[in-house]
């Protein structure tokens, strides 16, 4: 079993990036969860998860966690990929997938997290 | 005490594929697994085949899959495994030559990638090269390997690729890299930063308990990790 990687780097710049995405995402998680279970009501309605997304703040930590978990959760599927999938057409194929869903991904988050104003629904009710 | 052995056979002329067959052997408790397999071929089966030569845990030569674990028949007692059979097997993921006996030409080759020799441009000195007892200490561990490959073969990233060097090789490298007489870090570095190098470890730590020195492997590959990501990111 002779493998070629497609495209042939060592994955250290991968490995340390995943380090680094994972420590913010200790430190991000440990937020998100005090807030969700232990801080507030513990229902997740609209009027909450609004409120939240409608200061500056709480946007960039969304996009913050966004970005991060993207990354780290696509860059850990391209070192699977790295190590289990031995066909180049096939490594191809699934290196595309991850570009591009991670792409999408991410600007229909960053959107939805962006543009998101509580006025929005309300508008479209009326 | 009697004992039963189920030890993996496979002889190329005769078999397609490995198959087990048994043997029943008298040990004590402290007879080491070499011991029996010994007695297994004086006595019993004059075909069966594996490797040995001192007996001391210090050759490397017997390493193999005791009952699902690697390590040296000779520095394991029939005490320290389970009572029942004892399946032993060749180390895994290495091309079988004959039952117990494996092919580790390209183990040795991984060996010398990493130039497993003291490289030094410098004016050699009258006397030995001085090392601190600090210098000393941080190789120290590493020098202990006797190059048994139990590691490697345990490794699921070297099952995975056979290409990548695995826990031995990168155990080798930091040796030499973080040998304060030696100068070439550099260029093993460059050999060590491979995509088959170490960035295929995911630290799952099967080489530190496979490993009959007890050297903690594992921690010497992540120092080669932050030594090339604090120099070449
Ligand atoms: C507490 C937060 C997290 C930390 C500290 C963390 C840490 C790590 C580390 C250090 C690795 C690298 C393992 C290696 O050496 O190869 C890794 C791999 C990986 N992580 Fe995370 N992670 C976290 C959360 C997540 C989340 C939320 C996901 C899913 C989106 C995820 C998906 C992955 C995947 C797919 C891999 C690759 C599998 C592997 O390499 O073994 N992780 N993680
Ligand atoms: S590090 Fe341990 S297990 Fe690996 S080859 Fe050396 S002695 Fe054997
Ligand atoms: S025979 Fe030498 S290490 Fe076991």
């Amino acid at each position: 079993m002779n493998i070629k990687f497609v495209p042939g780097d060592s994955g250290m710049r991968r490995w340390f990036f995943q380090r680094i995405t994972g420590i913010f995402l200790v430190v991000l998680l440990l937020v998100h969860f005090t807030i969700m279970h232990f801080i507030g009501t513990g229902e997740t309605t609209y009027q909450t998860v609004a409120s939240r997304l409608a200061s500056p703040l709480w946007k960039t930590f969304d996009l913050a966690f966004l970005v991060f978990a993207l990354y780290h959760g696509l860059a850990g599927l391209w070192v699977v990929v790295d190590d289990y999938v031995h066909k180049d057409g096939w490594r191809i194929f699934i290196y595309s997938l991850i570009v591009l869903g991670g792409a999408l991904l991410l600007a229909l988050g960053a959107l939805t997290i962006i543009t998101f104003s509580p006025q929005m629904l309300t508008t479209v009710k009326m | 005490m009697k004992v039963t052995f189920k030890i993996q056979r496979f002889i190329p002329e005769n078999d397609t594929k490995p198959s087990f067959k048994e043997y029943v052997v008298e040990a004590q408790p402290n007879t080491t697994i070499l011991d029996c397999l010994n007695d297994i071929r004086w006595h019993y089966d004059e075909t069966l085949s594996f490797r040995r030569s001192c007996g001391h845990a210090i050759c490397g030569s017997c390493a193999m899959n005791i009952n699902g674990k690697n390590g040296l028949a000779c520095q394991t007692h029939v005490q320290d495994l389970k009572s029942g059979a004892i399946t032993v097997k060749p180390l895994p993921s290495f091309p079988i030559i004959k039952d117990l006996v494996v092919d580790l030409d390209k183990f040795y080759e991984k060996f010398n990638k990493i130039k497993p020799y003291l490289i030094n441009d410098g004016p050699v000195p009258e006397k030995e090269r001085l090392q601190s007892p600090e210098q000393q200490k941080l190789i120290e561990e590493s020098t202990t390997c006797i190059l048994c490959a139990a590691c490697t073969s345990s490794c699921p990233s070297f099952w995975a690729d056979d290409d990548y060097l695995g826990p031995s090789a990168l155990l080798k490298a930091y040796r030499y890299i973080f040998d304060t007489r030696d100068t070439s870090a550099e260029e093993r570095l460059s050999v060590v930063n491979d995509k088959h190098g170490v960035f295929r470890c995911h630290t799952i730590f099967n080489c530190n308990e496979a490993c009959p020195k007890d050297i903690n492997i594992t921690n010497h590959i992540a120092k080669l990790k932050t030594a090339l990501v604090t120099t070449k990111l």
